[in-house]
């Protein structure tokens, strides 16, 4: 009851923040929010069930090309077309979950890495379909029952993403499930004796999280209104893996201030430094597993710890 | 025929840099286990050493190649030193000197584009730009002196791991750790020794294909995703396999690319489609390590 109505409350308060932005700030926080989302859930696939994935941005871009498909060249209606795209994500995840989870350890990860590359040669060879490099523009959102959401409102649909995620990956974290996924992530063999399904828990894991990167990328086709190949490359995959590592892998809280700092630290660089700040994503990179390995969150706790012990 | 030919030399020349990529992943994960991903950025930094070596000083081509090789050997040298051995050391999972190497792909990458900017840098090849025909055989010069030095360089691996017992003092590291370290073999040694040969073996990479790419800060991830598929479909057991692996690809890519009718653009999905079935199908690849020996 305490956690609903904090999450009720940081709702409120995410969303008031959207209605005092300027135009400018607005595109910066929804995309800290969407960046958000997505390391929550990668931070569930690889901190918490320890599946090297480099596939996670790609579920992100297929979400995004998905629902401009749907929409624009079928001509579905957006419920209909909502209801389909995230049913598309869910089944694509799943068809690449069942073989890819079977992997271990640094092959998942190579595959991955091939499914990411694979997915930009399809989308710079979609032709009409996925607008080829130059991708798809000049589109909006279209109404629903008369109503367009546009605006702080549209930012509200985000924070609501950004809430329903942690709450849902939160209360996941919390199950039986999460239990299962740590117990397999820290020792296949262990799990599996103590009757954990191995394969199952890992598909399900990945199929998971993969669909909700599928659907916070068909939130993202609307912020930007354009989406092309160069989006959902590998440099933002990689930037997703060094933001959980960074804020600290296997937790929520980490996730967050991974995604908030590395998102906002080119913003806050790039004036000094102009485009080199990848160079101090990698020495950050580098620092934390040499020395924090547990992430920026585990310095906090031990601080916290430091704080309570006399 | 003439031009079939031809795209055997070609496609024999660009297996033999993935070849050599893929051995550069093989000499680190085999006795170590580790996978590399900066082994393209090493290769970059090859081709690199190349346009400094060869476009700005103008050493003669040999010495030049010589001191790219020596100041790679130290790279990847110091790369061990800075970041894997202090993890490995620590006992930190598996996985985080993959991490940490990750990250050293990122610097090793933009410090290059701090250096040197963003456009490409031109690098000579060896015996200028020439034809050369060997009977029904033509290609480029450079072609021919790619496929010559790889097969030097996979001659002089094999005898180093079937023939010196450094070499199979890896052979030992990789069948069992424990046991190795427990029969007197520096495990600390085997591992630098790994990494400092293997950033060569990218470098060699990197300064050949140059001429025909030119020195691009970006070069990079490209040829690690081909080396690493080259590595996953001769397998990670043997040297061989490496360069089974390297030309397997190559002839896969250049034949679509040439003669399927499929649009050159994804003819380009053609190496990854092979790495997604071979690691799903046969993640041993296709030659097996040898049992141990007695």
């Amino acid at each position: 009851m305490k956690s609903l109505a904090g999450f009720v409350l940081a709702a409120l308060v995410l969303s008031a923040v959207a209605f005092v932005l300027g135009s400018y700030q607005t595109d910066v926080y929804r995309k800290l929010l969407l960046w958000i989302t997505l390391a929550l859930s990668y931070n569930f696939l690889f901190g918490i069930a320890g599946q090297v994935a480099f596939s996670h941005f790609t579920f992100y871009g297929i979400g995004a090309y998905a629902i401009l498909i749907l929409l624009f060249q079928l001509g579905l209606p957006l419920p209909l077309a909502i209801a389909a795209g995230i049913a598309l994500c869910v089944v694509l995840a799943l068809v690449v979950a069942i073989p890819a989870t079977r992997l271990e350890g640094f092959y998942l990860a190579l595959a991955t890495l091939a499914l990411a590359q694979l997915f930009i040669v399809v989308l710079n060879e979609g032709g009409k379909w996925t607008g080829a490099s130059g991708g798809l523009a000049n589109y909006r959102l279209p109404d629903v029952f008369g109503v367009r959401v546009t605006g702080p409102w549209y930012t509200v649909v985000i924070v609501l993403l950004m809430l329903g995620t942690l709450a849902t990956l939160w209360r996941l974290d919390r199950s039986w499930f999460g239990r299962a996924c740590r117990a397999v992530r820290d020792d296949p063999q262990a799990a599996q004796a103590m009757g954990v399904d191995v394969a199952r828990t890992r598909v399900i894991a990945y199929a998971l999280t993969s669909a909700m990167a599928g659907v916070a990328g068909m939130v993202y086709a609307f912020v930007d209104n354009t989406v092309n190949p160069p989006i959902f490359g590998l440099e933002n995959a990689f930037l997703l893996l060094f933001m959980v590592i960074v804020g600290g892998s296997g937790r929520h809280a980490g996730a967050i201030v991974g995604a908030v700092l590395l998102y906002l630290m080119p913003l806050v660089l790039s004036p000094l430094i102009g485009h080199h700040h990848a160079l101090v994503f990698g020495v950050f990179m580098v620092v934390v597993v040499l020395f924090q390995p547990s992430g920026l969150i585990g310095l906090w706790d031990a601080l916290a710890r430091r704080r309570s012990a006399p | 025929m003439t031009d079939f030919l031809e795209l055997v030399v070609g496609a024999t020349a660009s297996g033999c840099i993935y070849a050599l990529a893929a051995l550069s992943y093989l000499l680190i994960t085999r006795p170590t286990g580790i996978i590399n991903f900066a082994v393209g950025e090493w290769a970059m930094l090859g081709a690199f050493g190349g346009f400094v070596a060869l476009s700005r000083f103008a050493l003669p081509y040999a010495l030049g190649m010589a001191v790219i090789v020596v100041a790679m050997f130290f790279v990847g040298w110091a790369t061990e030193r800075l970041a894997v051995r202090p993890l490995v050391e620590r006992g930190a999972p598996a996985l985080a000197p993959i991490l940490a190497l990750l990250g050293m792909l990122v610097v090793f990458r933009e410090l290059v584009s701090l250096g040197f900017g963003a456009d490409p840098q031109p690098v000579p090849p060896s015996f200028g730009f020439g034809r050369l025909e060997i009977g029904p055989l033509a290609g480029s010069h450079q072609s021919f002196f790619i496929i010559g030095v790889t097969l030097s360089v996979f001659a002089a691996a094999w005898y180093f791991f079937e023939r010196t017992l450094a070499g199979r003092s890896f052979e030992a590291v990789a069948l069992d750790r424990r046991a190795a370290a427990l029969m007197g073999i520096n495990l600390r040694r085997v591992m630098s020794l790994a990494f400092a040969a293997s950033a060569a073996v990218a470098a060699l990479a990197g300064v050949l294909v140059a001429p025909n790419v030119s020195a691009h800060y970006l070069m990079g991830l490209p040829l690690a995703i081909q080396g690493f598929t080259a590595l996953v479909i001769g397998g990670v057991g043997r040297v061989e396999g490496a360069l089974l692996g390297g030309l397997i690809l190559a002839f896969a890519e250049q034949f679509t690319v040439r003669y399927a009718p499929v649009p050159p653009g994804l003819a380009m999905g053609v190496p990854l489609v092979l790495l997604i079935v071979f690691l799903l199908l046969r993640p041993t690849g296709l030659l097996r390590a040898r049992e141990a020996r007695a």
